[in-house]
């Protein structure tokens, strides 16, 4: 499964009802042993509805920048919400299936090393 | 320790890879997931590089004539990307760092001819800006 193919898939409820689109995908390093270190394995996805922002990172990473694009990416990203992996139900061709309908709030990212 | 976490568009897609000498390797144009049979999440295990990856993360019309384009440019005949697995990787930072050279990943140079026929020909770009 390639990334590309969860990128932009949409995210239904259980109930059939768009939650949005896949923004991204979030990764924790606590998958199997790969050379010297553990594999990133799917924590969860980056679910909304407008992509523009969130590339900047504004909205989970802490990203320090100009005030005001800051305000506008913040304000552009404020409906973002996160499904953790164990409740996605069903991956079909561009289509997440989510377990459940009320998605929570994006955690924030640890600061990178 | 806590696990590191991190955002695949973020801090993984589009970067560039180099190896440990510093040497430029390619760009992060997709990853392959393998999906355990086990229900457990799925885990990256190759980063995909070349306009075979690079044309689905853009997908439709776009995405199809990429991969025409380069192979027009390339000397590429076959639609799949370069592979690297994951073990290979020893960072993940600013760029992300593994263990081999391009030459030993035998990546495809077909980018090299796109650079030769269109970004070289760009006004200025035989000298770095002031």
């Amino acid at each position: 499964m390639r990334a590309a193919d969860l990128l932009g898939a949409d995210v239904l409820g259980p109930d059939g009802r768009r939650l949005g689109e896949v923004l991204d995908i979030r990764l924790v390093q606590d998958g199997p042993k790969l050379g010297g270190s553990r594999a990133l394995s799917i924590q969860g996805l980056v679910v909304g509805t407008r992509r523009t922002a969130s590339h900047l990172g504004y909205d989970r990473a802490g990203v320090r920048g100009p005030a005001l694009v800051a305000a506008v990416a913040r304000r552009l990203s404020a409906g973002n919400r996160f499904l953790p992996w164990v409740e996605v139900a069903e991956l079909t061709a561009g289509t997440v299936r989510s377990a459940v309908s009320e998605l929570i709030p994006v955690p924030d990212l640890p600061d990178q090393p | 320790m806590a696990a590191r976490v991190l955002d695949l568009t973020l801090h993984l897609l589009d970067r560039q890879v180099v190896d440990q000498d510093g040497g430029l390797v390619c760009n992060v144009d997709d990853v392959d997931f393998l999906v355990p049979d086990d229900g457990s999440p799925p885990y990256v295990v190759e980063l995909l590089t070349g306009p075979a990856a690079l044309g689905p993360r853009l997908g439709g019309l776009l995405g199809r004539w990429w991969v025409s384009a380069y192979q027009l440019l390339g000397q590429r005949h076959d639609r799949e990307p370069d592979r690297i697995p994951y073990q290979l990787v020893t960072d993940v930072g600013s760029a992300v760092t593994v263990a081999r050279t391009r030459a030993e990943l035998g990546i495809h140079p077909g980018e090299d001819r796109a650079r030769e026929y269109l970004v070289d020909r760009l006004p200025g770009a035989g000298h770095e800006s002031g």
